[in-house]
């Protein structure tokens, strides 16, 4: 039986076809998979599946009947939900108050909570997702929060669940988790469209793969009859290093070294401890860990948005007393941030704008506090066209910028500011395989430069394929250093979960 | 000591006079915002009210018929505001200023229009009459309880309203579906709330109350129109609302902070003796702002209001 059939989609976006005529055809009970790029069109379909978006044309069918689907209350009705990219969850309300919204228990025009409270323990309990009904969402890890959305689709009597990459905002445990759910799922009889651009976790959960690449559908393959490799080909139209490209390294003189650091978190307890280490000119070192281990401290103490309670932080040899965001700047930083909308860009902000940020009190960019917009928009097309910033017009606003573009940007933006020390937080999170590329060739090349390079990511691979030595954070504290040629994914897995500590070599 | 009970007690009743306007137009904001929808025009809107129930009032000699006047520009306003707001998007500062402007124009031609008077109207039928007060006399004498012997049917209504939105907000569906629209819309329309309709009904009832907040000024504590009307209470309420975390009964205990320094002033001015006598009038003036300014600095800690507060809801194309 086929739970959801889309033919002939097209939506015309101004200047973008979105979707050029799609046909999907999804069986009831399976994990299905819509991979692509960035801007493919992925999200677009889904939107347009739960009634978001209004299609120029093309007809969907769910469970074999033609059905017109203009809102999400439609949607809702054909048994269709939507577990969005960015949860759409009220972190004020508890996690029944999210649960029940719009469908609520009630006696007369009275909110009946207790019974709510009771209905989402059944729910919670029937499927195996387990939450506390009564906390607080906003207190809740986002692995939780994601559960709780799920929770709320499937008591609306959803059959037919999308997810929209949900994995961006999850941890490696977490996504084992969610795995898990989705595979509870299926034995439950629901239907599951999974859309993302993780082509690892796609092979592993997923039944079947569609490929759409440029809002055209490139192919559909069954489990276990494809390879990263081949899907990669498919998803960018051509052939795709996958493997980090490799460079001599030549270390020269300590450009920073941390001794002792701790930090407090934003909670107020201690998120990093008596943390010491050095990076040099012309090494890339790399922070591996679970999200949540200390990295956000570290990179708040660096950048000097966190006072350290103890230690110190030395630059070129030479110990700064005060950290502020403008002085260690001065010294030579330059930061990628992790969160690209909150601190890399000003969303509303044009290119032209944006690249020059940091340096615009700065000759040639202005004098006398008059900038100077001739000068400014040569250095704009100059670093749009040398970083591959599309479009490359520098009058566009950050914010209709594709993610992999702002983050070129903010290469652009922080490469050309003269700089020894790089810090890279996550410096490809929710990239898609091409713009991943750009910005592993980017960083072999600063490291070509002689600059130091501290790497912070999540991703294994990138570590490993990157760096020129590791060092673990678990739980706050280094427990580990080593080099990518003595060591593999499965121990640094076990090092990152507090399993193994390996004694460090060097300081 | 026991002589100054009567007085005390019609202090206190004089402050409950005082409170009940910025106590609406608090209310009023609380309902609005919860929605999402900020709404400046509180003050506007009063003044209109004021007006409306005055002239209301004075055609028909009733203060009920000055009553559904003044509900019913009420509505009209939150129509427009509403119609700006939610249905265009528009911003809801520029629209509050803009009915705040109209206001003051507006009613001030019509003053002179209709009762060929500069400043203020005739007076008219008023609830504030003695003989439309509502009477509970056995509660004279007794200290405190007795300033609520004889007050006027709008002081009442706005402190009952004060339990009635807190149930409607905090234990009704409906008050659920507002509060979520205030804080997510778009969560709330993935659910099928109709984000429009919560928003259309939180401006227009949050701008009846304010209305009230003007009839309790002009036919409640008055009995006539005076064109300096609303004098900056429906800006007391808003900052009342704010104070009070958006909350019916925060902003009735704001509210009671500047009363209670009311009555202060006016119980110390007929009482004090000695010491008490030898500080200035302008310190008990002056006491419930720097009480506020206090609490804004962090004895109730951050004020922060619903999450989506003054951000304009569109959906999706």
């Amino acid at each position: 039986m086929k739970a959801l059939e889309v033919k002939d989609i097209v939506k015309q976006f101004p200047g973008v076809l979105a979707n050029d005529s799609i046909n999907l055809s999804v069986n009831k009970g399976e994990i299905y998979a819509i991979v692509g790029e960035n801007g493919a069109g992925k999200s677009t379909l889904m939107k347009i599946i739960y009634g978001l978006y209004t299609p120029t044309s093309g007809e969907i069918f769910v469970f074999d009947k033609k059905v017109d689907i203009k809102t999400p209350h439609d949607a809702i009705g054909l048994k269709i939900g939507m577990v969005h990219q960015e949860f759409m969850l009220i972190p004020r309300f508890t996690v029944t108050q999210n649960i029940v919204l719009g469908d609520e228990p009630s006696k007369g025009i009275v909110f009946d909570y207790k019974k709510a409270l009771s209905e989402v323990k059944e729910l919670s309990k029937k499927f195996g997702l387990k939450v506390d009904p009564a906390e607080k969402v906003a207190n809740l890890p986002v692995g939780i929060q994601q559960r709780v959305e799920i929770l709320k689709i499937l008591r609306r009597g959803a059959e037919i669940l999308i997810f929209d990459e949900p994995t961006a905002v999850l941890t490696p445990e977490e996504t084992e988790d969610l795995f898990k759910t989705l595979m509870k799922l299926k034995e439950n009889g629901k239907t599951i469209i999974f859309i993302s651009h993780k082509l690892k976790e796609v092979i592993a959960i997923a039944d079947r793969i569609a490929v759409l690449r440029r809002g055209k559908l490139q192919g559909i393959v069954e489990k276990g009859k494809t390879s990263e490799v081949e899907l990669a080909r498919m998803v960018v139209g051509r052939d795709v290093v996958l493997k980090i490209p490799k460079a001599e390294t030549k270390v020269r003189e300590t450009v920073v070294s941390v001794r002792d650091l701790t930090v407090k978190s934003k909670r107020g307890i201690i998120g990093l401890k008596e943390v010491s280490f050095d990076v040099c000119a012309g090494e890339i070192v790399g922070i591996a860990g679970v999200e949540g281990n200390g990295q956000a401290e570290l990179v708040n103490a660096l950048i000097g948005f966190t006072r350290p309670v103890k230690g110190t932080i030395a630059f070129d040899s030479k110990e700064l007393r005060v950290i502020t965001p403008f002085n260690i700047r001065k010294k030579g930083m330059a930061y990628i941030p992790k969160d690209r909308k909150m601190r890399g860009l000003v969303l509303p902000f044009r290119s032209r704008e944006n690249i020059i940020m940091g340096q615009h009190t700065l000759y040639p960019f202005s004098k006398n506090g008059v900038l100077n917009n001739i000068e400014i928009d040569k250095f704009t097309t100059k670093k749009l066209e040398e970083f591959d910033v599309r479009p490359r017009d520098i009058h566009t606003r950050a914010r209709n910028l594709s993610g992999g573009n702002q983050q070129k940007l903010i290469l652009a933006k922080e490469m050309s500011m003269e700089h020894k020390f790089l810090l890279a937080s996550q410096p490809t999170r929710g990239l898609d395989i091409g713009a991943m590329e750009f910005v592993y060739h980017k960083l072999i090349e600063e490291k070509e430069r002689g600059m130091a390079i501290l790497l912070i990511s999540l991703e294994l691979s990138e570590i490993l394929g990157l760096s020129d030595r590791i060092l673990v954070l678990y739980n706050g504290e280094i427990v580990g250093e080593t080099t990518p040629d003595k060591t593999n994914e499965e121990e640094l897995g076990l090092m990152m979960l507090g399993l193994k500590k390996k004694k460090r070599v060097t300081k | 000591m026991n002589s100054n009970i009567p007085f005390l007690n019609a202090s206190i009743a004089q402050a409950l006079d005082y409170t009940a306007p910025i106590l609406f137009a608090a209310l009023g904001g609380v309902m609005s915002e919860n929605a999402g929808i900020v709404n400046i025009a509180l003050e506007g809107m009063m003044r209109f009210a004021a007006f409306f129930g005055v002239w209301g009032s004075f055609v028909s000699g009733n203060p009920w018929v000055g009553l559904l006047w003044g509900v019913g520009i009420g509505i009209l306003l939150g129509a427009l505001h509403a119609y700006i707001t939610v249905k265009w998007a528009g911003d809801q500062i520029i629209s509050g200023v803009a009915i705040n402007v109209m206001a003051m124009g507006m009613i001030t031609y019509l003053l002179e229009s209709v009762f060929k008077t500069t400043g203020y109207s005739p007076p008219v039928a008023y609830f504030g009459a003695p003989a439309s007060k509502v009477h509970l006399t056995f509660l004279k004498g007794i200290p405190i309880l007795g300033a609520f012997a004889e007050l006027t049917i709008l002081i009442w209504f706005a402190l009952i309203l004060v339990v009635v939105l807190h149930f409607v907000l905090y234990h009704t569906v409906l008050g659920l579906r507002i509060r979520a629209v205030g804080e997510n819309p778009h969560a709330a329309e993935t659910l099928g709330v109709n984000v429009f309709k919560i928003k259309w009904f939180a401006v227009i009832s949050g701008s009846v109350l304010a209305a009230f907040g003007g009839l309790a000024l002009s036919l409640g504590t008055l009995s006539s129109f005076t064109n300096s009307m609303a004098m900056g209470k429906g800006f007391i309420g808003l900052a009342a609302m704010i104070f009070g975390k958006w909350t019916p009964f925060g902003a009735l205990g704001a509210i009671l902070i500047f009363a209670g320094a009311q009555v202060l002033q006016l119980f110390m001015q007929g009482t004090a003796t000695g010491f008490a006598k030898l500080i200035p009038l302008g310190f008990y003036l002056s006491l419930p702002y720097m009480l506020t300014i206090g609490a804004l600095i962090g004895v109730v800690g951050k004020a922060v209001g619903p999450a989506s507060d003054g951000v304009p809801y569109k959906k999706e194309s």
